[in-house]
């Protein structure tokens, strides 16, 4: 009996699933949130100044930008960006952990079909941050909207038409800015297949690499993706706007699964 | 043993990595139904040839076959066999029955299976604890129960009693015998000759990454024949002894203060009775007498050290 490859898909969705959203992840997952969006919000709001007092570059939003209909999730958006090589090296791990542990072996033992394998994984692991992010987003926007006053952030626009059109646009550009890191860490687990190397050479990439190179070649902050995912997440920079960042991600995430699905495909599997 | 089809056939496989050749040209066939032992001494290709065999890595030369599918589609035949390879790797910080929920989805099978795998294995009442706090012997037989989830037609062991204290080894050796017996052909690899002997009907030996023998357990176990072992009561007697074997057609062998008598084809208790009666004729006493007959492990010894089996 052949298994299609949409069956695969559904059974791989389903077979991660099961296992992201057992009580002993969830509850973690949702103090983790908790936590985060409490400590996110307050240093948000703490460290945001008049846009007199600011560089026009700067990471953090202003008190005039957070007292905008979109200023609540626009924390939001700040924070996560902030934890963007935690991410990372996070996911960094989660992929390569599965060769140095074995389990990519087991999980073939019970479907082959590697490709649907590797994809219904990543598919089920952003359907899970998706619902994260949106849980998150929602309680920072509380936390945020509990705190402002206390930082002097008017917050009168924020339950608006407008705030939610922010609210929905800061939430996409997230999922698109995590998107973009699990497929770059993927593609490095599938190359790497260890996570002390698959550690080792994302943090020194998306590190110091890009950042070095990026401060002497100004075009690298255009091309480079780890840079790309700081200017998303900063909703754009001087250099690269959110679009085009948008856009080039797009296109470096579907290259890194490509190139992902070939590694698997194509390499023994003898962990 | 039936007349079907082999359930697995291997032509020509060969699997090199680099200048390094572990599988080499290995030719082979398993029939249907039977439990088979996977033999060979460390590094002779039986983990490599079982990886080809699962799609887990891919043949440098040759073909194969595994339920009448070839090899190069795994897709096509992997959901009918359970395997075990290298020990068991699941998830440390899930329960014994998450992670076989987690993998009867994923092969597309009913989870309802698992309550009933996890008893067939004897782990029906820790399925609840976390794989990681398991002992050894428990997670193979996760390993086991993982295997059995989608009911397989070929079971694929390498090493199962590996880590196993005696009563595991006997418990697997149980399961292994129960599962057969429910029309599963099965190939295990283990460095285990005389736990296989119990087990196995069949065997496939390599070395070197080539077949060596493939046959009836049986046959492979007695084709070194029985041997007679002669203690004299005075060890003055051993030459005389020697010779009053001689007389009786037989080669006798002094190996320190007794004789090894091969016995080739002849019927072992018939030739100890013959030699009892000539000793005793010529006035010998013997200690001991013992027919020492031939073993998986002494037969399998004798070939890989290149003494005729």
């Amino acid at each position: 009996m052949t298994i299609s490859t949409s069956a695969s898909l559904r059974a791989t969705f389903l077979a991660e699933w099961t296992r992201l959203t057992r009580r002993r992840t969830l509850w973690p997952a949702l103090i983790a949130a908790l936590v985060f969006a409490a400590a996110g919000a307050a240093l948000v709001l703490a460290a945001a100044e008049p846009a007199a007092r600011v560089p026009t570059d700067g990471m953090m939003p202003t008190l005039e930008e957070l007292a905008d209909p979109g200023g609540g999730t626009q924390v939001f958006r700040s924070a996560v960006a902030f934890a963007g090589t935690l991410l990372f090296a996070l996911l960094c791990g989660v992929f390569a952990l599965e060769f140095s542990r074995g389990t990519y072996r087991t999980m073939l033992f019970a479907q082959p079909r590697r490709v649907p394998l590797l994809v219904g994984r990543l598919a089920a692991l952003l359907a899970f941050a998706a619902a994260g992010l949106a849980c998150a987003e929602l309680l920072m926007w509380l936390v945020a909207r509990l705190l402002a006053g206390s930082f002097d952030v008017d917050a009168g626009a924020w339950i608006s038409l407008d705030g939610i059109g922010s609210a929905a646009a800061d939430y996409a550009t997230v999922l698109v800015w995590v998107t973009g890191y699990a497929t770059f860490a993927l593609l490095l687990a599938m190359l790497l297949r260890s996570v002390p190397l698959t550690l080792a050479v994302g943090i020194a990439w998306a590190g110091p690499f890009e950042h070095l190179t990026g401060d002497a070649w100004s075009a690298g902050k255009e091309f480079f993706p780890g840079l790309l995912l700081e200017a998303l997440g900063q909703g754009g920079t001087p250099d690269v706007s959110a679009t085009r960042a948008l856009l080039t991600l797009a296109a470096y995430s579907a290259a890194f699964l490509a190139l992902s699905a070939t590694a698997f495909a194509r390499r023994d599997v003898t962990a | 043993m039936t007349t079907q089809a082999p359930v697995l056939t291997t032509h020509n496989l060969t699997k090199r990595y680099g200048g390094r050749t572990a599988v080499d040209g290995l030719t082979m066939e398993l029939p249907r139904g039977v439990v088979a032992g996977f033999i060979g001494p460390n590094g002779a290709g039986k983990t490599t040839t079982m990886a080809m065999l699962l799609g887990l890595v891919r043949p440098t030369a040759g073909e194969g076959t595994v339920l009448g599918r070839s090899l190069s589609h795994p897709e096509r035949y992997v959901s009918r066999v359970g395997a075990l390879l290298e020990g068991p790797a699941l998830w440390p910080s899930l329960t014994g029955h998450e992670n076989l929920q987690v993998l009867a989805r994923l092969g597309g099978h009913d989870p309802r299976r698992v309550p009933e795998v996890l008893r067939l294995v004897g782990l029906a009442d820790r399925g609840g604890d976390r794989f990681g706090t398991y002992s050894l012997g428990m997670k193979q037989r996760l390993g086991i129960a993982a295997a059995l989830l989608g009911e397989p037609e070929l079971l694929i062991l390498d090493e199962p009693t590996n880590g196993l204290d005696p009563a595991g080894m006997s418990d697997m050796r149980d399961l292994i015998s129960r599962l057969a017996a429910e029309d599963r052909s099965v190939l295990v690899s283990s460095h285990l000759l005389g736990e296989l002997e119990q087990v196995c009907d069949w065997l496939l030996i390599i070395e070197q990454g080539r077949l060596a023998y493939a046959g009836p357990a049986g046959e492979f176990a007695t084709r070194s024949g029985a041997e007679l072992v002669l203690f004299p009561a005075e060890q003055a007697d051993l030459e005389r002894l020697a010779t009053v074997v001689a007389n009786e057609g037989l080669a006798a062998e002094r190996a320190g203060d007794h004789l090894v008598v091969p016995l080739g084809e002849r019927d072992p208790r018939l030739a100890a009775a013959t030699v009892n009666r000539a000793a005793a004729n010529a006035g010998l006493l013997l200690a001991e007498l013992r027919i020492d007959r031939p073993t998986l492990e002494s037969t399998y010894l004798r070939m890989i050290e290149g003494e005729p089996a």
